[in-house]
């Protein structure tokens, strides 16, 4: 990056004529001379290349990036800068252009070094600044709010910062907004919704002297809170449900954090704890918290190349990615430059970077299990709904003698389905198979009333005509347990040969015979090709019920695992059930698999002992150097803090949370609190919330700053706590009218002469939407709605276009696709969870004009607004366009307005109507 | 105000107060003044070396800007091949790889992205001699060839990555992860727009489906979403673009006027606030795309030898009709004064089915994609060229890799290579009949004249009077460029 604004500061060059003795070597008479003809050009104020300069004591002392020491006092032979000029080291002959130092050149730099390279004070023609003194890095001074003149304005301790400092630039500031554009302005705030007409009424008649602090409270105990405020730690974080880059496929189980982040805002859960469980949550039973350390896209194993070289470059991406989630996130740091080099503008060196990386050097992009009591009760309801599914694809498998000619034998899974027979056994008996002794991983024998009699479990009783065992692999057990695979699987004695008997305790009316070599499809040996089914009847003999010969032949290359293939050649009737009930059915064995055994699979992270971390030079895993221990930023407090190589996973990510959150700490608490200001105003007191660093912007208002950090410390961290302050304020009460006067001082309201009104969000947009139709589904948690008909990988993505109730849910709850913005409200700034989005732009675009007035979501909510309305004022024509404008403004609407719209109405429908006012500006604004 | 100015450091909010200043005071003072302001202010111009960030103006967000410097190149079309071309199979000529077929490459990798490495194999195409320059290029693509005279080759181009995915994203948007800016979206938000009634960038998708990348090829990544392509075709429309068929047209005109109306009095009760003007606005240009767009993408009118010669009348191969309509669509689009037209040859990932990843077959499935390549592709820069276009059009032709001399082991295709790999330049600016830059005598990686793809894109945006170490956005505390804190322009491209 470019540092363009010079902060240097010119010295008058004091050079002491001294007391310098002839043949004692001078700095600046008889080594700087040197150094200016040789090394300026590369090492010198314009360029430094190898991050070295030579004509400023401290950075030359420092050294370069890569041959520290380059000058070590006392030593020249150590010297990097003495071997370099002496040609000692091949490839860093120094200068490489231009020819070598004179001998006696040579000798002066060495008699000079080995005399202790004394540099005096003050004779640099530039001092550079010291990049740790720093505001940021200071601690956080709490000042008493300020003396202002206008004091009867100010409600509490912002308005006295904030009208100081008005009043030091010679601005009022704006009269007081509306009631009803002030409960707007807090309702889209708090909750992305805006209010109800009843809870409009509801204000305007409360008299209280407590009317405002009461909609406050509201709107923060309700759970619509959380799910507006999530969403803009998620846009930090850059949440989302796929693994992204090209094969972006689903991360199914990532809304446990998604969730977690929800309920953390609701819960008012104290910010420091917030951070400890986002980085150690598996510490304290928050498993789902620590998704945050996995939020970034990462590379798949099948997308990173067979070579050890992609796989290092790989790991090192997604140990960067967790990097600069904490420095962006927490931090308020751009850590990243200083993972190929020393930071440009931070005291961070590449060191310093590996050492924050060796915190994470035990944490791997994945799912791991996690017990907790709902994901049981959770797999039930699954399980139960897949019984029935199956049955009813089982019922449309073509029955013998019905059907010319049945499906051919796979290896995975067949089904033979027969005329309903009562029995009390069932032999299965193998003639040949294509290969070896028989195996079957799982026998089944379905009643009419689709119940699998052949378990163990239902009583069931086998013998064999003889086994081949093979501990946890191959047992008769296996082959009625209910489990399915290679693994849990019966295999015969016999080549080519076998049977297996199932007897039940009682008389069963069964219908169906379910068998398979492996259902996961790994294996397509053993497979019996010929076979006959029997049952056995009343007088005790055996009558044959299915066999292979109606069957088409057997395809060794057909993979299928689906109990019913060959949809395209079922009766038309019920084709298209079929394919509605297959798919149905993958979606929830897709879902069961986040519940393995007496849990649930969570996207948050798998932990192991940490690798060694070594830094790496140029930021490239193929040059490693020295191991660093897991470290904080040198420049920072680091106080008590100490961890060595050997710490294991959990200590590193516990001390680090425990570290960032200590109530002293000069970044996180205004990091933070920067954060919600940024949140309720539109722009930050520092407008670059991810970089407090040099590099950033300075605050507008660094003492308020400072006081909002150690209030929000003082409250225990808590972040209604600070909405209650700034949403109550007097700067967030005024109006949001321009002035001319103002504007003229300072254009971009950042000092707050009005409250800042802007297009509210994507999401806001959609729900709000939904909820003035009457359509919000107000269902919370759980997996994502889909906003394609896909939910993640390659090729692109056709948006669904018509919303069943599952879509009409919080926009915070669709299945995000990495990068792939949605088809209508993706146009508003959407984020796409590629980089940190710590604050949205605002574009206005005629894609956005022509997706909110044309798309079927706009038609079908202005269809359903039309119908509400309707439902709830009858024909009344003024009436609905009176309810319309409570609906959507908020207001009743003018004489001239309501004559308008109800001639649009009257002659081109209320949907018309609809539509139209579902794009006003209105509408979209936070006033 | 502007997003511009939501970034700025505060130094440029110092200078943007004064522009607020000097806009609100009712004078004619648009961006050019604010030009001349910071220019004044040493924050613009040839002497400077700080970083340049267009001033966006809200409500005209699409309003020409000017370059840094006079443009050679006024519009410029990317062809971009997906799924990484073999360089050995077109452009980059090894006659030693003929004489080793067969052989394996001593020292070379044991295992590659896919697996293991096989042995080197001959180019699959014979080579020829072609034009003035003599250049060799493969039969597989005899229409191109033709063109060589012309053409400015980069040979030695190197990627940081050999993943399809990331290597797409490091060539639109000059860094491997997901969700930075592509370069349509950068010259959009450095350039504006010639035509106030079509967007500034247009992504043209290949009939066969999206790239690997699919959006990052041309996202705003953290610019303002008015940057971003918008995607098209000669056969898929604008999505939204036509109002939904439940609405009559009357309707549709009702409610668009009263909206209007409804806005522009939201407005009235809201003075100045300039983003109420840029929405209705944006209705506006909306309506004015509805009939534009349709206008622009209907062929019809295409006389039937242009038709013919891009082989849009292809009854034998519908792919490559379709591939050639969206290149009749691309010619129009620049003369229309569209910046920048972004033209996809080439799909998702398919073990090459569908794209240019030749891993397994690489002759059979070259063979399919060059035909719906070569002549429509070479006959859009004929036509550019007859219509005295290329005088300020910039065509770049691009892939993000290129493949290995070896094929892999037991197939009959080339594995990922990002050592040294083709990529072309030719139109305005350019230096024809060069070729720069060499790989090894096997092809296997870039010996001379090295060039990370950072260096091709500081070229494009130099061609078009952008200096691509100050063209930069304010985000997250970094100013952000396209070739990020790389990239030298190669001079010997140029004219």
């Amino acid at each position: 990056m470019e540092h363009f604004f010079k902060r240097s500061i010119c010295f008058c060059a004091l050079a002491f004529a001294g007391d310098a003795i002839g043949e004692e070597v001078d700095f600046v008479r008889d080594v700087r001379p040197i150094f200016k003809e040789h090394c300026y050009d590369c090492h010198g104020a314009d360029k430094q290349k190898s991050g070295l300069r030579l004509d400023v004591k401290s950075a030359a002392l420092k050294g370069g990036e890569y041959h520290r020491p380059n000058i070590a006092p006392g030593k020249a032979a150590d010297s990097n800068l003495i071997r370099f000029v002496r040609g000692e080291v091949e490839d860093m002959q120094m200068p490489p252009k231009g020819g070598a130092l004179s001998a006696e050149e040579i000798s002066i730099l060495s008699e000079w070094i080995d005399k202790g390279a004394v540099w005096p004070d003050g004779v640099d023609a530039v001092e550079l600044d010291d990049p740790r003194d720093h505001w940021s890095f200071k601690s956080m001074k709490r000042f008493d709010p300020p003396d202002v003149s206008a004091s009867d304005w100010a409600r509490n301790e912002i308005d006295r910062f904030i009208l100081h400092r008005l009043e030091d630039e010679g601005l009022t500031p704006s009269t007081e907004a509306s009631r009803i554009d002030w409960l707007r302005r807090v309702y889209f705030d708090l909750t992305g919704l805006p209010p109800s007409p009843e809870k409009v009424q509801e204000f305007l008649t409360n008299d209280s002297r407590n009317a405002y602090a009461e909609v406050v409270d509201e709107l923060l105990a309700s759970p619509r809170y959380g799910e507006r405020w999530a969403q803009h730690w998620l846009d930090v974080v850059r949440y989302a449900d796929t693994h992204g880059f090209e094969v972006n496929t689903p991360r199914p189980n990532a809304w446990p954090y998604r969730d977690y982040v929800i309920e953390a805002f609701n819960d008012d859960l104290p910010y420091d704890r917030f951070i400890f469980e986002q980085l150690a949550g598996d510490t304290v039973d928050r498993d789902a918290a620590t998704g945050f350390l996995v939020t970034a896209a990462a590379l798949l194993p099948g997308q990173i190349g067979k070579d050890d070289a992609s796989k290092r470059l790989a790991r090192q991406d997604e140990l960067g990615e967790t990097v600069t989630n904490v420095g962006e996130a927490f931090l308020g740091l751009s850590v990243s430059c200083a993972k190929c080099h020393d930071h440009k503008f931070d005291p961070m060196s590449a060191q310093d970077y590996y050492s924050l990386q060796a915190f994470f050097a035990g944490v791997d992009y994945g799912e791991r299990l996690v017990v907790d009591e709902d994901a049981e009760k959770e797999a039930k309801v699954l399980r139960e709904q897949l019984a029935p599914l199956n049955a009813k694809l089982i019922g449309m498998v073509p029955s013998v003698g019905v059907e010319a000619e049945r499906p051919g034998i796979r290896a995975s899974v067949n089904v033979d389905r027969f005329s309903p027979i009562g029995t009390d056994a069932v032999r299965f008996t193998i003639l040949s198979t294509n290969k070896l002794e028989p195996c079957i991983d799982e026998l089944e024998i379905f009643t009419t009333d689709g119940v699998n009699v052949a378990l163990h479990s239902q009583g069931a009783k086998t013998t064999f005509s003889g086994s081949k065992e093979s501990v946890n692999r191959h047992q008769e057990a296996f082959i009625n347990d209910g489990r399915y695979g290679n693994s849990r699987s019966w295999m015969s004695n016999e080549t080519g040969a076998g049977w297996v008997e199932v007897s039940f305790p009682d008389k069963r009316t069964i219908e169906s015979v379910i068998w398979g070599r492996d259902r996961e499809g790994k294996f397509r040996d053993r497979l019996a090709l010929n076979y006959k089914i029997e049952v056995l009847d009343e007088n005790g003999d055996w009558v044959l019920v299915a066999d292979e010969s109606d069957r088409a032949k057997h395809d060794p290359n057909d993979k299928s695992t689906e109990i019913l293939t060959d949809v395209e050649n079922l009766p038309e009737a019920i084709r298209a059930e079929a394919r509605k009930s297959l798919e149905k059915k993958n979606d929830l064995v897709e879902q069961l698999k986040s519940y393995p055994d007496g849990g649930r699979m969570v996207f948050a992270g798998k932990f192991r002992e940490p690798d060694p971390t070594r830094w790496l030079r140029r930021g490239d895993p193929e040059q490693p150097q020295e191991e660093v221990p897991p470290a904080v930023p040198a420049f920072l407090e680091v106080k008590d803090f100490s961890l060595d190589t050997g710490a294991s996973d959990r200590n590193r990510r516990k001390a680090l949370a425990q570290w960032l959150s200590r109530p002293e700490h000069p970044l996180t608490a205004r990091v933070m609190v920067n954060r919600i200001w940024l949140w309720h105003f539109g722009r930050g007191l520092v407008d670059t919330p991810n970089d407090f660093g040099n590099s950033g912007v300075p605050p507008t208002h660094p003492a308020l700053l400072d006081w909002l950090a150690t209030e929000f410390v003082r409250s225990g961290w808590s972040v209604k706590h600070m909405h209650r302050l700034i949403v109550l304020s007097s700067t967030y009460r005024q109006s949001s009218l321009v002035r001319q006067d103002a504007q003229e001082i300072d254009a971009d309201v950042q000092l707050l002469w009005r409250f800042p009104s802007r297009r509210i969000e994507a999401e806001a947009i959609r729900d709000s939407m939904l909820l003035v139709s009457g359509r919000l589904n107000l269902e919370t948690g759980g997996p994502g709605f889909d906003l394609f008909e896909k939910r993640g990988g390659l090729s692109g993505f056709p948006p669904i276009e018509k919303f069943d109730a599952k879509g009409q849910r919080r926009m915070i709850y669709a299945h995000k696709i990495r990068m792939e913005r949605e088809a209508v409200f993706g146009a508003f700034d959407c984020p796409d969870a590629g980089q940190s989005a710590p604050r949205r732009s605002r574009s206005t675009t005629p894609l956005q004009a022509l997706n909110l007035f044309n798309s079927q979501f706009t038609l079908d909510e202005s269809v359903a607004l039309a119908k509400r309305i309707e439902s709830e004022v009858g024909s009344d024509v003024v009436g609905q366009v009176d309810l319309a404008w409570r609906l959507l403004f908020s207001r009743k609407p003018e004489a001239k307005e309501s004559a308008e719209a109800v001639d649009i109405v009257r002659e081109h429908g209320l949907v018309t109507l609809c539509r139209a006012l579902y794009n006003t500006s209105e509408f979209l604004y936070m006033p | 105000m502007s997003h511009g100015a939501e970034h700025l450091s505060g130094e440029g909010r110092r200078l943007l107060n004064r522009r607020g200043f000097l806009s609100q005071s009712g004078t004619a003072l648009g961006s050019i003044a604010l030009a001349d302001l910071l220019a004044g202010d040493g924050l613009l111009g040839a002497s400077g070396k700080g970083p340049i960030r267009p001033v966006i103006d809200p409500s005209n967000p699409y309003a020409p800007r000017r370059p840094h410097y006079p443009a050679k190149a006024k519009n410029v079309l990317v062809i971009f091949c997906a799924g990484a071309v073999s360089q050995l199979e077109t452009w980059d000529y090894k006659p030693e790889l003929i004489k080793q077929d067969g052989k394996p490459l001593k020292g070379g990798p044991a295992v590659t992205f896919q697996g293991p490495a096989g042995n080197l194999a001959r180019p699959q195409y014979a080579f020829q001699q072609r034009g003035q320059t003599g250049k060799w290029v493969s039969d597989m693509i005899p229409h191109l060839a033709e063109l060589t005279d012309d053409i400015a080759f980069v040979h030695s181009l190197t990627s940081e990555t050999n993943t399809h995915g990331p290597a797409e994203n490091f060539l639109s948007t000059g860094f491997v992860q997901d969700g930075f800016p592509s370069m349509g979206a950068w010259l959009s938000y450095a350039l504006g727009s010639e035509n106030s009634d079509l967007p500034a960038f247009v992504s043209i998708l290949d009939p066969r489906g999206v790239p690997q990348a699919s959006v990052n090829n041309w996202g705003p990544g953290f610019l303002p979403a008015e940057f971003q392509g918008t995607t098209f075709s000669a056969s898929q429309p604008i999505r939204h673009l036509k109002r939904p068929d439940a609405i009559s047209g009357p309707q549709d005109r009702a409610a668009r006027s009263f909206l209007q109306r409804m806005n522009a009095r939201h407005l009235e009760r809201n003075p100045g606030d300039g983003k109420l003007a840029a929405r209705i606005a944006s209705y506006e240009l909306a309506a004015r795309m509805q009939l534009s767009v349709p206008e622009i993408g209907d062929l019809s009118s295409e006389p039937e030898h242009i038709v013919k010669m891009y082989g849009a009348d292809d009854t034998e191969n519908q792919t490559k009709a379709d591939y050639a309509k969206n290149c009749i669509l691309a010619r129009r689009l620049i003369e229309k004064g569209v910046r920048f037209v972004q033209l996809f040859n080439g799909a998702y990932a398919s073990g090459g089915k569908l794209n240019w990843d030749g891993h397994q077959k690489l002759k059979e499935q070259y063979d399919v994609h060059a035909e719906i390549l070569d002549q429509p592709t070479a006959a859009l820069i004929r036509d550019l060229k007859q219509r005295g276009m290329l005088e300020d059009t910039l065509v770049v032709f691009c892939t993000e890799f290129g493949r290995m001399p070896m094929f892999q082991k037991g197939a009959q295709g080339r594995d990922h290579n990002p050592d040294g790999f083709t990529c072309w330049l030719t139109g305005a600016g350019v230096k024809p009949g060069v070729s720069h830059g060499v790989t090894d005598e096997l092809g296997r990686k870039a010996v001379q004249d090295i060039h990370p793809l950072y260096d091709f894109n500081a070229t494009i945006l130099h061609l078009l009077g952008l200096d691509h170490e100050r063209l930069s956005y304010f985000h997250n505390g970094l100013e952000r460029r396209l070739t990020n804190v790389e990239g030298h322009v190669i001079r010997e491209l140029l004219v």
